[in-house]
């Protein structure tokens, strides 16, 4: 810094400094940005006032939270009740957030072929992905709502539907994309030696796709192990309705113990197959760790 | 040509490589979890497709074509609950995007050398993540009670957890050299983030920001259904008394919303990145 002023007061002919870049622009964005947020503060009715109070209140519930999570629940048949009840409702979620990648995985395979620009004609493509489109755009909860509920009636096996439903769109979506990218060297080969259409797409394509999809199943089915919880809540199965009337009635060691088992079994089977994952991906013998870390399709797959 | 059809010094074919029995004890556990998953005697949901083709699925049939025989007269009685549902998500997106940037600084080895701190809050932002939206409404719909504040605390938690996490994987991956030049010329451990890191996971973060807003709104649906505000409530109240047409237009109305705004915000993502 100090040497560059010293030449250009020594040197005032020397080339001019490059002028700032302009900023009205961002300011104007920053501002009227802001300006949206304040308005929806002021305009939102929210009761803020009950704010200040809130810290000490959830300090005070999640003591009543930990008072159930950490009572110890041998000889109590209360405690002991609350927490096999807890974990027969969230291996119901389990169950729905299975059977529904399973359902799924099996429609979105042939989809995703039926997607992918360098395996099927144009028009057959476009028909596809607008069905995928469709099935995404919609929810589970409304899928459940208007669709799975009045056909199957109350319960999982309405929740298990929707959510096979809704991993239909993001599934195909995916597989599709992994098609397109795959290496053609295989196709041409499997070509080559005189393969018909179908074993072109069994031995070239597939099995250069087959890793990475099931790691897309497998991450379907964490995802749908949480938004199990949420079908619940219009009666379509799994722990969702029980923890939404617990916390109505405010039930908070009850409370504490479901969501503890949630939170439990949602870690352990994410680190489960988060590991077969890399694995399924490195190959048998491959290094754990020489794996991508998945980042970007993380951020896809919520959507 | 004849006598080469048999040449008996041909090498041998190379025996098929036989099926690890890691592959079999794979497809065991797969069926025998779907297994206990399906049928009910196991334990499992009793998943069967039987009920649509039994009078459940002809009586069924009547409430879906009530949903697309849409009342549209309905709308503008649900317009205070659609403006309530972008207020909610726009307050949420707010204070989660602003509040996650410093705790993603924290998540991070590049911008925090504390290994135990980062540990720490990379285990409570997998916490945060593990429940979902829904049990964070619940939670603060029963502490701070019904109305739109339980979904703004709701939401703006779970746009922690997932900008914090997305964040904190790009800081991870940041180009070293100005951190290096940062701290060689002396800042702070506060400046080298804010001069160094910031500005190069800036574009990032910003279209993390705006995905977040895209899955708030969508949020709302369920926001609404466990009374935090917004357009769920509306969908509570016609679904209990069985108002499908009204439910109908709503649900119609929501999904215009939705792809409007998700347009919008693809379009300004698409320019950040």
């Amino acid at each position: 810094m100090s040497t560059e002023t010293a030449t250009r007061r020594s040197a005032p002919t020397g080339p001019p400094r490059p002028t700032p870049p302009d900023k009205t622009r961002r300011t104007v964005a920053m501002v009227a940005l802001a300006s949206v947020i304040l308005l929806c503060f002021w305009l939102v009715e929210s009761r803020w006032s009950r704010l200040p109070e809130f810290p000490f209140d959830f300090a005070r519930y999640l003591g009543f939270m930990a008072e159930g999570v950490f009572a110890n629940p041998v000889g109590d048949e209360t405690l002991t009740g609350f927490w096999t009840n807890a974990a027969a409702l969230m291996i119901e979620s389990l169950h729905m957030a299975w059977i529904g990648t399973i359902i799924g995985a099996i429609f979105s395979l042939p989809m995703g072929f039926l997607a992918a620009r360098n395996v099927s004609p144009r028009p057959v493509v476009a028909a596809s992905r607008a069905v995928l489109n469709a099935i995404r755009a919609i929810p589970e909860l409304i899928w459940a709502i208007m669709i799975m509920l009045p056909v199957f009636g109350l319960g999982p096996v309405s929740g298990a539907m929707a959510l096979g439903i809704n991993s239909i769109g993001t599934l195909g979506k995916l597989t599709s994309e992994v098609i397109e990218g795959i290496d053609p060297g295989p196709v041409e080969a499997a070509r080559a030696s005189g393969a018909r259409q179908l074993q072109i797409l069994r031995w070239g394509t597939l099995p250069q796709v087959m890793p990475e999809v099931v790691a897309f199943w497998l991450y379907r089915f964490e995802i749908n192990i949480r938004a199990g919880a949420i079908l619940g809540v219009v009666a379509a199965g799994g722990i969702g309705s029980l923890l939404s009337s617990v916390l109505g009635r405010r039930l908070w060691e009850r409370a504490g113990i479901m969501l503890a088992v949630i939170v439990l079994v949602t870690i352990a089977v994410d680190m489960i197959s988060a590991r077969l994952r890399r694995r399924i991906i490195a190959g048998p013998g491959g290094d754990d760790d020489a794996a991508p870390e998945e980042t970007s399709t993380h951020a896809g797959a919520y959507v | 040509m004849s006598a080469t059809a048999t040449p008996p010094t041909r090498a041998r074919r190379p025996a098929k490589p036989g099926v690890p029995w890691t592959t079999w004890a794979g497809i065991a556990t797969f069926v025998a979890i779907t297994a206990w998953a399906v049928l009910e005697p196991l334990g499992g949901i009793g998943f069967s497709l039987a009920p649509l083709f039994t009078e459940q699925a002809v009586a069924g049939w009547y409430i879906i074509r009530r949903f697309f025989d849409p009342e549209w007269s309905f709308l503008p009685r649900a317009y205070p609950r659609f403006v309530e549902t972008l207020y909610i998500a726009v307050i949420a997106s707010a204070v989660g995007c602003s509040v996650a940037l410093p705790i993603s600084l924290l998540a991070s080895s590049v911008t925090n050398a504390n290994r135990v701190l980062h540990g720490v809050v990379r285990t409570w932002l997998s916490v945060i993540r593990s429940l979902p939206d829904i049990a964070w409404a619940l939670l603060f719909v029963a502490a701070v009670g019904t109305g739109a504040l339980g979904g703004i605390m709701a939401l703006t938690i779970f746009n922690i957890g997932i900008i914090a996490k997305l964040t904190s994987e790009t800081v991870d991956g940041v180009d070293l050299g100005p951190v290096e030049a940062a701290s060689a010329s002396g800042a702070g451990r506060v400046q080298t983030a804010w001069v160094s890191v910031v500005p190069q996971i800036l574009p990032g973060y910003l279209s993390y920001s705006l995905y977040v807003f895209e899955l708030n709104i969508r949020a709302s649906l369920v926001l609404g259904l466990v009374g935090a505000g917004g357009i769920g409530n509306v969908i509570k109240v016609t679904l209990s008394r069985f108002e499908y047409e009204r439910l109908g237009a709503v649900i119609v109305a929501f999904f215009v919303i939705v792809v409007i705004l998700d347009q919008i915000s693809i379009a300004l993502r698409r320019r950040l990145v």
